[in-house]
């Protein structure tokens, strides 16, 4: 994988704007608990474009999955509530809809791989039948036209022996097989948005490049828009256009993703690359963050990551840091952004 | 497949003889003395001498059991001691009732218990919920001897719709056979129902926090398909259990269920034959009870295949 140093010259591709966003999402909050102070997600911005990639990067319980969940309508409610916001895809706001409506669109136009493929296959069902399935319940097709559809999208996932592993159960293919498997079920009715969860974290390295380039290539021939969730540097280096880096909750910092890998503005983001081990010879430990996340009820009224911030004042733990914007898209929420220029002085 | 179940009876063949076993050894263990009901009142010993040569009782306990075994096999379970009557005759008038009353009592008890579970397992937390698993713990606690004199009283006493009592075969007229045996097989699906109702809802809170079901949301699966299709078809194997193992025990008979109601099942004939020393009877009913018990856990065995595609293919 390429090092996560590599993007600054990079040629700009099209700029974001140019197309109309497949989803945007505006101030999302949502909270597990009604009577909580704080939220668990707090004030989410996000959109994606037809076929590009959007990487939401952070550490694990930052909300990233759980914001996924939300867009997909998966998250059981109660105890989930979604506090405020609108997430709109193609238009329409996600978050009004009727529960049918939202079944309709689910695993049709907008689809979502997880990460455990070991577990998210049905181990009752052969996985032609599983994919097939799919097929049935969005588009009218018959059974046997349903089946060899599943097998053009085995196929197009490179499962070798395509037509044999049809009538395969999920126990007899391992875990990287499986993903594919997940992958084509996910976009057997070319859906135009993909959500991918973690879809690499629980498979081996070499099986995790095969994913990624899979993933890619679909992509490219598609051009669906794909929200990739992930906390591995290396995996946004190498798909990402643009990246949302989130901790605790909120977005604190989001860009293309060149400006973010050459040029990061928050004290997280800049920790977090600092904590990715590098083959070149090291001078010291490893550079880690300091601390913990805090647990929901002693989180901060102002900037979430105040209290593991190497530069935080009281400010920062009282008052929620603005929203800077560099250009280009590229935005970090912190008081001392731009962090040269405020920290030059003291450095 | 087949192999698998070959497999499976060739494992049963063992438990079969323990089964013979223990039926036999736990009679000579047994204290009483069943020669005292042949011989009558006057207990000669002349006659307690012949008697005991006529059913070999002074053979060593092996050549006894080979006996027994040999006779067992050609389907000859002696005859009642009692009555001179031979015990497979005995078997074949009350097991086609205890056979009628089992099969009707534990498909009630599934229709009622399984539906149940899902129901509560689908709506936890919710006054639905709460409402079938207290109806399920008064169904566990009645006492079946009481809910049927309560329904007799009812149903056939004051409403006149269905008989109080007696057996009517299948066979002479099936219509007034299932009127006979609704009832009874209600009263005994009551408390079979609601351990199939908790287990049901059990396994299927189990699998519905699992992740294909999640992935089969995810595939815009309307609820129903989710539940009645992805979640209950992996529920299933404890529920086979459960319902196979309660179907086991009601070929046992139901002693205080056949007696209020009269019925001439097992229940009736065990106990009976256990209050008179009637050897030759316990060892044939409780035999019977056995084996079909013991077809039981095949049948579950055959089962569980269908359903676990896990189990078809052996690494």
């Amino acid at each position: 994988m390429s090092a996560p140093q590599a993007a600054s010259g990079v040629s700009t591709a099209a700029s974001p704007a140019a197309a109309a966003p497949v989803l945007s999402v505006e101030g999302f909050s949502l909270t597990f608990d009604a009577k909580a102070q704080t939220n668990l997600v707090e004030d989410v911005s996000f959109s994606v474009a037809p076929g590009r990639t959007l990487c939401i990067v952070g550490e694990s319980g930052c909300g990233k999955s759980v914001t996924s969940l939300a867009l997909m309508g998966l998250l059981p409610s109660p105890p989930a509530r979604i506090v405020s916001g609108t997430a709109r895809f193609e238009g329409s706001d996600l978050f009004a809809m009727s529960e049918r409506a939202r079944a309709d669109l689910r695993g049709n136009e907008m689809a979502m791989i997880f990460q455990e493929p070991m577990t998210s296959l049905n181990p009752a069902f052969t996985i032609g039948h599983q994919i097939a399935e799919g097929i049935i319940r969005h588009r009218k097709l018959s059974k046997a036209q349903a089946r060899a559809e599943a097998l053009k999208m085995l196929e197009w996932v490179r499962i070798p022996a395509a037509a044999k592993r049809l009538d395969a159960y999920p126990h007899q293919l391992s875990g990287g097989m499986r993903q594919r498997v997940m992958i084509a079920m996910a976009l057997a009715n070319r859906p135009k948005l993909l959500i991918a969860d973690e879809p690499t974290t629980a498979l081996d390295v070499t099986i995790q490049a095969q994913i990624l380039a899979l993933v890619r290539r679909i992509q490219q021939e598609t051009g669906t828009a794909m929200i990739l969730i992930t906390h591995d540097l290396g995996v946004v280096a190498e798909v990402a256009d643009d990246v949302a880096v989130m901790y605790a909750g909120r977005i604190v910092e989001s860009g293309p993703v060149e400006a973010i890998f050459a040029d990061p503005q928050h004290p997280y983001t800049i920790g977090l690359f600092g904590s990715v081990p590098s083959l070149e010879r090291r001078q010291g430990r490893l550079a880690t963050i300091k601390g913990a996340v805090p647990p929901l009820q002693l989180m901060p009224k102002g900037c979430r990551f105040a209290p593991r911030c190497p530069f935080a004042d009281t400010r920062c733990h009282e008052q929620v840091p603005p929203t800077v914007s560099f250009g280009a898209g590229h935005k970090a929420a912190c008081w001392y952004a731009p962090i040269e220029q405020t920290m030059g002085a003291t450095q | 497949m087949l192999k698998i179940i070959a497999r499976r009876v060739l494992v049963a063949i063992p438990t079969l003889v323990l089964v013979t076993l223990i039926v036999f050894g736990l009679q000579k263990i047994l204290p009483g003395d069943p020669l005292l009901t042949l011989a009558g009142e006057e207990r000669d010993p002349q006659v307690l001498a012949y008697l005991r040569e006529k059913y070999r009782l002074d053979d060593p306990f092996h050549m006894q059991y080979l006996a027994w075994l040999g006779n067992v096999l050609t389907g000859d379970f002696g005859n009642s001691l009692r009555t001179g009557v031979p015990v497979s005759t005995l078997i074949a008038q009350k097991l086609p009732v205890t056979l009628q009353l089992a099969v009707m009592a534990i498909i009630m008890a599934m229709l009622i218990g399984i539906p149940a579970g899902i129901i509560s397992a689908v709506r936890k937390g919710t006054t639905t919920d709460y409402a079938a698993n207290a109806v399920a713990l008064s169904g566990m606690s009645i006492p079946n001897f009481w809910l049927g004199i309560i329904l007799i009283m009812v149903v056939s006493v004051q409403w006149r719709l269905l008989p109080a009592s007696g057996y009517v075969p299948l066979t002479e007229n099936p219509i007034q056979s299932l009127r006979t045996m609704l009832m009874p097989s209600f009263v005994l699906a009551t408390a079979l129902a609601a351990y199939l109702m908790r287990h049901t809802r059990s396994a299927m809170l189990g699998v519905l926090t699992s992740d294909y079901i999640r992935t089969a949301r995810a595939k815009g699966l309307l609820p129903k398909t989710v539940i009645l299709k992805h979640a209950l078809r992996n529920a299933l194997m404890p529920i086979v259990t459960l319902s196979t193992l309660l179907f086991g025990e009601l070929l046992a008979g139901a002693v205080l269920t056949e007696q209020v109601f009269t019925i001439p099942g097992f229940g009736k004939l065990i106990v009976d034959a256990v209050f008179t020393r009637d050897y030759a009877v316990v060892q044939g009913v409780v035999l019977c009870t056995a084996v079909g018990f013991i077809f039981m856990n095949l049948v579950a065995d055959v089962l569980y295949i269908l359903i676990n595609p896990r189990l078809r293919h052996p690494q």
